[in-house]
């Protein structure tokens, strides 16, 4: 029976060819399209479930109030860890892992910055990666030990055996290889290139017993079987024990396994943070392979009076319901297997390409038999749902009425049909109105002037001497013609590194607690980067050398202060005074869908600088510029790298996660569309062969070609339009939605919606007018000769 | 073998009723072979279809090998057709995308016959309606004589008691139709129950008893043997 069932399918796919690829292709499209986004869901839900005592891992996290909004964080007091394992009898150990840094490493002749950071001993006891050199228990025993992972090792010391090796860190000190960690897989917060003991921290005088001084993140691993909320219950007055001011400072634990898709927090309570996107996007599969499977739905009932004599035969030599049921499922689940083969490829060939879209190393584990099974399963389900509607809709015919030929022929599309045409489309369309408002929205926050002149901009780091020989890289940067103007600042353009309430001033309203970004910097900054002076001038310590002590405000700051006359006034900031010398119009420092905050730029004496911002000079080459500034940086600081950046790439970083967004959502439209097409494809050539006969009559009597075209295309279009009618409102709701997480946003307007409606038309009319065309062309004689 | 009592059929649509059997009875014998005649549209195919099985009567009585039948839901109909009974068409309905082999061999496969004792039986069948050598052809490759032998062979692989002919040689020339005519007088010989719609009269005369029909009721019966 079953050999008889497969002969059949295999000959009625190679008799039908072309529906056969329509069939297939759309299919594999969708798998393939289903496969990629449940290999990024698996990725995001199998982050740090590796650890094998992961249900006994926790994070420290605080809950304050801040400018009245309560807060939740993981940056914690570096005295914590320790304390922890002495206050709390449920505490088995616990771990600080700092923040990761960059720190130059010298091999030999070898200068690389590699990021990694100091954690407690007890890491590897607490955490499973695996070390493939190097003891857990005592690999960071001493504060010259360093673990690189197998890759670090390889690049320092290439093929040579690491152990035992000797690395000068920062040019200062020297550390011993004593194990190697293998790399990091590709689902884990952690991200370190090398792991430091953290007796180095204590020995550079880094460690402090503050209270006060959250700075590191702290991990504890519980004892077995405890009750975490009694746990929580005695956290809750930790601080206050050891900082008794803190009355309404909180501390609680967050388990492992909810770090990466839970841990965002509003107002003191979980507010979805990843699994939202995890859920989406599960949503997208599912919609993108349910269209899969209603075009093969469409095409298979589409095709059923072909099948109509088949089902009557088999039903007169004694065929039951049920095994026709069978047959048709086993079918469709032929396809399946064959669609999900193909499906593999067009992962296969779209893996490197996706991975780059979503920052991930995603892969398929071939030799894993889960995959294999799941794969399975998957084709199964798919050839399922995708065959259950043709199968009761073909073992429903009635013998009699097919073999007597009194069979009713589908002259127009019948309705389940046209549902599920509709539902297509109206998922497509939806599509369609999201990618254009999610690029309208980049396209408008990229257009607002970030209020300073990027061209030419690049920043460097202060590493090592930099500092130190600032001013005589400065001149020789200026003097080599290279640059135009130099400054230094506390950070990067693109970043708030600081910020604080409490400053002083005339007037001020005793309740103001205005939080003002703060930002240091050298004379000519306005110079430097172009900001504009609304008031005022820049610093300029040649002219005026009290300038050490100057501030330069935005426009957003002078409406706090409600100054008349800005210039000369005193702020009064950690115990210095400070007398405003300009206002300059308000730039992008965070977020350009944010409104820009109130900011105050600090003089030379504020003395903590980070950053060197190079204008450089727009008359030389770029190349050639950012080569002698490279020679003036390995004079200065000859153990560094010359390691630039571009203000204006570095700005663009701020539109990633949109455009990514952008980019994902462009991608599944287009698969959408594809996959629908090719369904709007094989109905009307279905159509377009069924209604041969009418053309031909109707031809005869008289209609143009265009008449016929007309009255073919005509259904669909309805049916367009239809959908258009439902995914209007709902990608309204959508997107009016997403954009209000949006301060700084743009409108949605009529014009978006009419671009889709003219789009999803013209895509619908290339599919089907092709085959329109083609029957009004035919002949009439050919096709009423053959009835 | 085969008694009916009474049969009604009535097509409905929404404004024409067509009473197809007006309260029929006729009553057949094991081994009979009876020609049914009459006009277009005079109930001939109707009872064709409820006598196969594939169709249930409205009122009346069916009585098939003793047991009443006329109420049967659709599994026992299929049941019961697939072991006693065999059809042949005016179009010989084969399937276009199985060869003359498989074709035959399909009833043998619903009713869970062994592949051993399978290609036994089809490569027998095939021998008697002599079309052996083209087994592995398909429909279309062939005569529409050879088409209606491949049909017949398929009825009858089954051994069934009985078989249904509607118009056997309706889309055949006289040659070709007197061969499928032999060919069933062959197994009414051996033993099958063969009933057969046909216009033509010349086929009619194959039969021991032609039943002659008009609106839905037997108007006369002619004994011919």
């Amino acid at each position: 029976m079953l050999k008889n069932f497969v002969k059949i399918a295999i000959r009625n796919l190679l008799r039908s060819k072309g529906f056969s690829v329509i069939n297939i292709l759309g299919l594999a499209v969708g798998m393939a399209s289903a496969i990629l986004i449940l290999l990024w869901i698996q990725n995001e839900m199998s982050y740090d479930q590796f650890h094998e005592k992961k249900d006994r891992i926790v994070e420290v996290w605080n809950k304050a109030t801040f400018d009245g909004n309560l807060n939740c964080w993981n940056t914690t007091p570096k005295v914590l860890a320790r304390t922890l394992e002495r206050d709390f009898p449920e505490v088995e150990q616990s771990v600080r892992v700092d923040w990761n840094n960059d720190h130059l490493f010298s091999v030999g002749e070898k200068r690389i910055t590699l990021k990694g950071s100091p954690v407690d001993s007890n890491f590897f006891q607490v955490f499973s990666f695996r070390l493939l050199k190097g003891q857990t228990n005592t690999v960071l025993n001493d504060q010259h030990n360093i673990v690189l992972t197998e890759s670090t090792a390889r690049k320092l010391f290439g093929d040579e055996e690491p152990m035992g090796k000797i690395i000068k860190l920062d040019n200062s000190d020297n550390f011993t290889v004593t194990g190697i960690v293998k790399d990091l897989p590709n689902n884990t917060r952690f991200n370190f290139e090398y792991l430091l003991p953290w007796s180095y921290v204590r020995f550079k005088g880094n460690d402090d017993n503050n209270w006060g001084n959250n700075s590191t993140r702290t991990y504890a691993l519980l004892k077995p079987g405890i009750n975490l909320e009694g746990l929580q219950k005695k956290l809750k007055t930790l601080k206050q024990k050891y900082q008794p001011e803190e009355t309404k400072w909180e501390m609680f634990v967050y388990p492992i396994t909810k770090w990466r898709l839970y841990s965002s927090f509003k107002n003191g309570v979980e507010d979805g943070g990843r699994i939202v996107f995890v859920r989406l996007f599960g949503i997208i599969a599912c919609f993108i392979l349910l269209i899969a499977c209603i075009n093969f739905m469409n095409l298979s009932t589409a095709r059923s009076e072909k099948r109509a004599k088949e089902v009557g035969i088999r039903k007169v030599v004694g065929a039951h319901k049920n095994s026709l049921i069978l047959q048709f499922i086993g079918e469709s689940i032929l396809l399946a297997f064959i669609a999900g083969i193909i499906a593999l490829l067009i992962v296969q060939l779209a893996l490197p390409g996706f991975n780059t879209l979503t920052s991930k190393q995603l892969y398929i584990q071939y030799n894993n038999i889960l995959f294999w099974l799941t794969g399975l399963g998957f084709i199964a389900l798919t050839g399922i749902v995708a065959g259950s509607y043709p199968a009761f809709y073909l073992s429903s015919f009635q013998p009699v009425s097919v073999l007597k030929g009194t069979f009713k022929k589908a002259h127009a599309l019948v309705t389940p049909r046209k549902i599920l045409v509709v539902l297509q489309f109206t998922f497509a369309i939806i599509l369609i109105i999201c990618t254009i408002i999610v690029k309208q929205q980049i396209n408008y926050a990229q257009n607002r002037e970030s209020g300073y002149n990027k061209d030419n901009l690049v920043f460097h780091f202060l590493t090592g001497d930099l500092e130190k020989n600032y001013n005589l890289v400065k001149n020789d940067l200026l003097a080599s013609n290279a640059a135009v103007s130099v400054t230094k600042t506390s950070a990067p353009l693109t970043q708030s590194w600081s910020d604080g309430w409490g400053q002083e001033w005339e007037g001020k309203d005793p309740n103001d607690k205005t939080d003002f970004r703060r930002y240091n910097a050298d004379q000519d900054l306005v110079k430097t980067i172009g900001l504009t002076l609304v008031k005022g001038r820049d610093f300029n310590l040649k002219e005026y050398p009290t300038d050490s002590t100057a501030m330069m405000i935005n426009e957003s700051a002078l409406k706090v202060f409600k100054f008349k006359e800005p210039l000369g006034q005193i702020i009064k900031d950690n115990g210095r005074q400070w007398h405003i010398v300009g206002v300059f119009k308000d730039f992008i420092l965070e977020s350009p869908y944010q409104p820009t905050r109130p900011m105050l730029v600090y003089g030379l004496k504020s003395n903590w600088f980070g950053v060197v911002q190079i204008k450089l000079n727009g008359k030389n080459k770029t190349e050639a510029n950012l080569k002698t500034a490279e020679a003036i940086f390995k004079k200065y600081n000859p153990e560094y790298p010359f390691e630039y950046k571009f203000v204006d790439e570095d700005y663009a970083k701020k539109f990633e996660s949109e455009q990514t967004t952008g980019k994902l959502s462009g991608i599944f439209s287009v698969l959408t569309i594809f996959i629908s097409c090719l369904g709007l494809f094989g109905l009307a050539t279905y159509m377009a062969e069924n209604r041969i006969k009418e053309i031909g009559i109707r031809k005869v009597l008289g209609a143009s070609v265009t008449h016929i075209t007309a009255l073919l295309s005509r259904d669909f279009f309805i049916l367009i339009l239809i959908s258009f009618a439902i995914a209007s409102p709902i990608s309204w709701w959508f997107m009016h939605n997403w954009l209000m997480g949006y301060p700084y946003r743009t409108d949605i307007e009529l014009w978006v919606f009419l671009l889709a409606a003219g789009l999803s038309f013209f895509i619908a009319f290339i599919s089907v007018s092709s085959q329109s065309i083609k029957a009004a062309m035919a002949n009439p004689v050919k096709s009423l000769r053959t009835e | 073998m085969i008694k009916i009592t009474a049969l009604e059929k009535i097509y409905r649509t929404d404004e024409v009723e067509t009473i197809a059997l007006n309260k029929l009875s006729m009553d057949i014998k094991k081994g009979e072979f009876v020609a049914v005649m009459g006009p277009s549209g005079c109930g001939k195919s109707t009872l064709l279809n409820i006598l196969g099985l594939l169709d249930d009567p409205d009122a009346g009585s069916f009585v098939f090998n003793d047991t009443e039948i006329a109420h049967f839901n659709e599994r026992q109909r299929a049941d019961l057709r697939k072991h006693n009974i065999g059809f042949v068409f005016q179009s010989f309905n084969l399937i276009d995308e199985l060869t003359v082999f498989e074709n035959v061999e399909l009833p043998l496969i619903y009713t869970g016959v062994k592949p051993s004792e399978r290609k036994k039986k089809v490569e027998e069948v095939l021998e008697k309606v002599q079309i052996m050598h083209r087994r592995n052809h398909y429909p279309q490759q062939l005569s529409g004589g050879q088409q209606q032998r491949v049909a017949v062979a398929r009825a009858v692989v089954n051994n069934p008691k009985l078989i249904l002919a509607d118009e056997p040689t309706g889309n055949l020339d006289s040659s070709n139709g007197n061969e499928v005519m032999e060919l069933l007088t062959n197994m009414n010989e051996q033993g099958t129950t063969i009933i057969m719609v046909t216009h033509s009269e010349h086929d009619a005369r194959y039969s021991h008893r032609i039943i002659r029909m008009l609106d839905g009721q037997t108007v006369t019966e002619n004994i011919l043997v």
